[in-house]
């Protein structure tokens, strides 16, 4: 699978999945596919069919009503396909982390995917309130192998 | 014939105006000193009073709480970067950057934790962070006191304190009677 994701490293068309969001995340993909930006610089296309795509960017916490949706979208990605989750919506459920009519993130999307025998290769998360058209040129560069990644996990002991 | 120089006109156009594009991912990004980015929390300063975790609106910020510890976690995959944690903190132990390249690929990366001890009450239950009592005392001296007890036995202490003024005896027997 490793291999199969080295493959990708050469263009990554995506595929643009809003699950729910405010359209502020939207807003900031097409910032970053504008000349100004240029995402196209790293072969990043937008794609109107998922069975095109590489990458799925979800934006906005998986609301109930989009779910079967979403599960449908992903299925039809091929393999390797992976899930960059876009701003804080989609990557810990943002403000709608504990309603009642979101799944809550991306995490708990992956658990219901795995029920379902549904596999992901990779997942990326971009935390951001909306993510600025930068933040998304880094995670491409991230998966293209162009940066490193930057946060780390972090334990501190207070006496 | 115009139709003819229309490129031409174009390439004089976008000789004019130039390259628009930025590198970005191999030079700087384009943000001002406002901009609000990642919250760092310092270990040193923290006195795990929780002020932030009652502010915080997305609850990125959650207090786990166990008999003997209080572990402060932020998780930035929650985060909003509303600031509003570091207006509250009343020791000024959280700082905010304008940081924002946070793209991960495992989830395991955006959880900090930081770890209190909690002070000890008579009774053994546990009372609240270590450092958080050491901050009430310098903050007002009268509290000493009662600031080592639990909220049950402070609440015993004055029952009792009442009883020996209005009955004349504590304890048990005051309860009973």
């Amino acid at each position: 699978m490793e291999k199969k994701l080295e493959r990708l490293k050469r263009s990554i068309w995506i595929f643009h999945l809003n699950t729910g969001s405010c359209n502020a995340c939207d807003i900031e993909i097409l910032d970053a596919l504008t000349p100004f930006h240029d995402a196209e610089r790293f072969g990043v296309k937008l794609v109107a069919s998922p069975r095109h795509a590489d990458a799925i960017l979800l934006t906005g916490p998986i609301t109930l009503e989009s779910l079967p949706k979403v599960i449908n979208a992903i299925e039809a990605a091929p393999r390797p396909r992976i899930l960059i989750a876009l701003g804080s919506c989609a990557c810990g459920g943002g403000i709608w982390h504990d309603t009642y009519s979101t799944v809550g993130g991306v995490n708990s999307l992956l658990k219901i995917l795995k029920e379902r025998g549904i596999e992901v290769d990779a997942v990326y998360c971009v935390p951001g309130c909306p993510i600025r058209p930068e933040a998304l040129l880094y995670a491409i560069a991230l998966i293209k192998g162009l940066v490193q990644k930057k946060v780390k996990p972090e334990v501190a002991t207070a006496e | 014939m115009k139709r003819v120089f229309k490129p031409v006109e174009l390439i004089v156009i976008a000789g004019k105006t130039g390259r628009v594009t930025i590198k970005y991912p191999f030079e700087g990004p384009l943000i001002s000193q406002e901009f609000r980015g990642l919250i760092v929390i310092s270990p040193e300063k923290c006195i795990g009073c929780g002020a932030c975790v009652n502010a915080c609106p997305p609850n990125a910020l959650e207090m786990l709480e166990s008999p003997d510890k209080k572990i402060l976690r932020y998780y930035i995959g929650r985060c909003i970067f509303c600031w509003r944690c570091i207006d509250v903190c009343p020791v000024g132990a959280i700082k905010g950057t304008t940081e924002f390249e946070l793209a991960t690929n495992d989830f395991l990366d955006l959880y900090t934790y930081i770890t209190h001890s909690r002070a000890h009450c008579t009774c053994g239950t546990g009372g609240e962070p270590v450092r958080m009592r050491r901050y009430v005392i310098e903050k007002a001296p009268i509290v000493e006191n009662y600031a080592s007890k639990c909220p049950d036995c402070r609440k015993k202490s004055l029952i009792n304190a009442v009883s020996l003024r209005k009955v004349g005896f504590v304890g048990e027997e005051a309860r009973t009677s």
